[in-house]
């Protein structure tokens, strides 16, 4: 106590609140960043390189050594050091530059494929775990969770055969269903379709998407489609969208002579003194959210209308079979209404 | 009413019965059970169970009424930017009144994420226990710095100043809460808004008494007999030539005064977990005691003095100084929940691990918090 001075104490906290921020701040923390180091072994990168080769290999694409260097977040004598590996264990051969899967190496990729995709199927359907970070929790766990783990999960899920952006989930025995529709910017203006996949890579596009509030699922109108820009309405609203962002979107057409009901809308577009019915629920809806507002009535055929609006702009209140219940508005926008 | 007649009327019967030759009770049982654990059971009952009796039904009736949903759908947006459900701000006007009641009102969020961020936020909420605390070290210090004729208005600001601090943390900790350990787990909103009807007047009362006044009153006299004991204990019980609770306060000095606070505070903070409201009676009790200052009713006996004055003369003594009196009106809002509280915690989560994060991260924070204030009060005051 007799070296006490409050400058003294107040320097050693802020050095420690210093220290303990440098160890474990967010994902650049040095904490995580050993931790990850420990993580990232052998079989990490070899798991790494065989999926990327198998989506390249199916984008018909050609992989050579520099470019998996360039994508891959290793060191490059470690990548070297596992390809070598690799093609010892005759999981891939190199045709001069190219690098190319084996049969063995594609069903070793396909396995992690479905890990990844199961893995975000549950993160969607069973957590609370927000859309932008399913993809890098898929990406850690699907190098954790083994053959028979990844077999028990696909059934704990019902054995589902689209991951929540729209991708197929491989099957046990390494089948996957294919996924119909072309990107978005290839279809001509009046066109009518259905978004089936929406691609969450690169980061930055997809944080775009989701932030316009695009759902799976959603029919969609081709307004107007050019080289700097893609318009079109789905749901009562419109978006606009750069070229490469809505490259991102795959959409099936509807081939049939659907006409798209003009005054389809979300339940977040309904103002005071207006009834609407209600068409359905969004898929983005999902678990026990959806299960919840089915019990609360919000189903087919179901008479809604607002109840209270809120001074602060959200919640708002709706009538539905004569009880008020209170949704805030992006829950209200995966309702879909029929306005009378 | 109910404290005198606890308090000074029939606490000194007992002494007396305990004395009288029929009884022949030896000087430490009598001690230990009247002085000890009766007068905290006391103490707890006549500090807690009239605001209680009034808090809780009023707060039924406007439940029942319908307009308590009303205000959490007015104010859900509030909460939503802070990652919590707008029902949260009844069980933290519920914590107003007792942090245990306040936590088994968390059962109508049906969303487990909110529900968990409501649980470890609620100690924010300054409680039936605290305010007394509050109000009486404001009214003794800050009422002090100004001119008589504002120190009511001061000591007044004062208090509404640490309850809206509260307020301000509670928003803090949730957004931290959702933004970090609490991100995975699943949450949804939907809130029915009942129509507005006549509440059944005597139904709601009855209930409100039985259910949570009762339930909540015989938790915290559960908790506070064995800590009245405790007291009773460390400040007889003689290790050496000090009593315990002697050499804990001169142990902990040191720390205390890194917090701008001191020993005493800090042991009756320690003794004073079960409850909340025997805090300022114990830190008089070891003040006195300590200081060897005349008063008071003799060791491990809790007393509270009729005049602010003479208490604020006690603390004074004791080395108070407007610093200690602002740093203990903030670890009075920051420190760990009672006892009564932390069961109640274990029971509506059950998990060790969520009890412990909500016991222990707010007394961190009040460490935080304290700290700095002491170091910044004493670098340019």
């Amino acid at each position: 106590m007799e070296n006490y001075s409050p400058l003294l104490a107040l320097s050693i906290f802020f050095i420690v609140v210093a220290l303990l921020y440098v160890l474990f701040r967010p994902t650049k923390g040095w904490f995580w960043i050993i931790r990850k180091a420990f993580e990232s072994s052998e079989k990490v990168i070899i798991e790494d390189v065989l999926k990327q080769l198998y989506h390249f290999e199916t984008s018909n694409n050609r992989v050579d050594m520099k470019t998996l260097v360039q994508i891959l977040d290793f060191k490059n004598t470690d990548i070297v050091e596992a390809v070598k590996k690799m093609t010892i264990n005759d999981l891939i051969y190199s045709e001069s530059d190219v690098l190319k899967l084996t049969e063995e190496g594609r069903d070793y990729a396909l396995r992690i494929v479905r890990v990844h995709r199961l893995w975000e199927r549950y993160l969607a359907d069973k957590t609370g775990i927000h859309k932008k970070e399913w993809h890098d929790r898929a990406e850690s766990m699907e190098h954790r969770l083994s053959h028979d783990e990844a077999d028990e999960l696909a059934e704990h899920l019902g054995h589902p055969k689209f991951d929540p952006h729209g991708d197929p989930i491989p099957t046990k025995t390494g089948k996957m269903a294919s996924v119909h529709g072309v990107e978005l910017p290839l279809l001509p203006v009046g066109s009518i379709g259905k978004i089936t996949h929406i691609e969450d890579e690169p980061e930055v596009i997809y944080k775009q998407i989701l932030a316009e509030h695009i759902y799976m699922g959603s029919l969609l109108k081709v307004i107007e489609n050019n080289s700097t820009r893609i318009v079109f309405e789905s749901e009562g609203e419109e978006f606009k969208l750069a070229p490469i962002v809505a490259a991102n979107l795959t959409v099936a057409l509807i081939e049939k002579e659907v006409v798209l009901e003009d005054n389809i809308t979300r339940l977040s577009s309904l103002e005071e003194n207006e009834t609407a019915k209600i068409i359905g629920i969004s898929k983005e809806n999902r678990g026990d959210s959806r299960r919840r507002l089915l019990d609360l009535g919000f189903v087919k055929g179901s008479n809604v209308s607002i109840d209270l609006l809120n001074p602060l702009g959200n919640p708002n209140a709706y009538l539905i079979k004569g009880t008020s219940i209170a949704l805030r508005k992006d829950q209200a926008s995966k309702i879909l209404i029929k306005k009378d | 009413m109910l404290a005198s007649l606890l308090l000074d009327t029939v606490h000194p019967i007992l002494k007396s019965g305990a004395d009288s030759v029929h009884m022949h009770m030896p000087w430490w049982l009598a001690g230990f059970l009247i002085d000890g654990v009766y007068l905290a059971v006391a103490w707890v009952i006549a500090v807690m169970l009239p605001p209680m009796a009034i808090f809780f039904p009023m707060f039924t009736l406007l439940e029942d009424f319908g307009y308590l949903p009303r205000v959490a759908f007015n104010l859900d947006s509030l909460f939503n930017k802070s990652g919590a459900h707008g029902k949260q701000a009844l069980t933290m006007s519920m914590g107003f009144g007792c942090n245990a009641a306040g936590v088994v009102a968390t059962r109508i969020i049906d969303s487990p994420r909110e529900r968990l961020i409501a649980i470890i936020t609620n100690n924010f909420s300054l409680c039936n226990g605290r305010w007394p605390t509050q109000i009486l070290i404001a009214t003794i210090f800050i009422g002090a710095v100004v001119p008589d004729s504002l120190s009511s208005f001061a000591s007044l600001l004062a208090v509404i100043g640490v309850a809206v601090l509260g307020l301000a943390f509670m928003f803090g900790v949730s957004w931290a809460l959702s933004k970090t350990v609490l991100k995975g787990e699943v949450s949804t909103f939907n809130l029915e808004l009942p129509p507005y009807r006549p509440p059944r007047f005597w139904k709601t009362i009855y209930t409100s008494l039985i259910d949570r006044t009762v339930i909540v009153l015989w938790r915290a006299i559960v908790f506070a007999a064995p800590a009245g004991a405790v007291i009773w204990l460390i400040s007889n019980v003689h290790m050496g030539d000090e009593t315990i609770a002697a050499w804990l306060i001169n142990g902990m000095d040191g720390f205390g005064f890194l917090l701008g606070l001191n020993g005493v505070i800090l042991l009756a903070y320690i003794v004073a977990i079960p409850a909340n409201e025997i805090v300022i009676p114990t830190i008089l009790m070891l003040t006195v005691m300590v200081t060897g200052i005349g008063g008071g009713a003799g060791a491990g006996v809790m007393f509270e003095l009729d005049s602010i004055n003479a208490t604020g003369d006690i603390l004074r003594a004791g080395g108070w100084t407007l610093l200690t009196a602002i740093n203990l009106m903030l670890f009075s809002l920051l420190h760990n929940p009672c006892s009564t509280t932390i069961y109640t915690i274990y029971k509506e989560t059950n998990s060790v691990k969520w009890t412990v994060v909500a016991s222990i991260m707010p007394v961190i924070l009040g460490f935080v918090v304290t700290f700095l204030v002491a170091q910044i009060w004493r670098l340019f005051l």
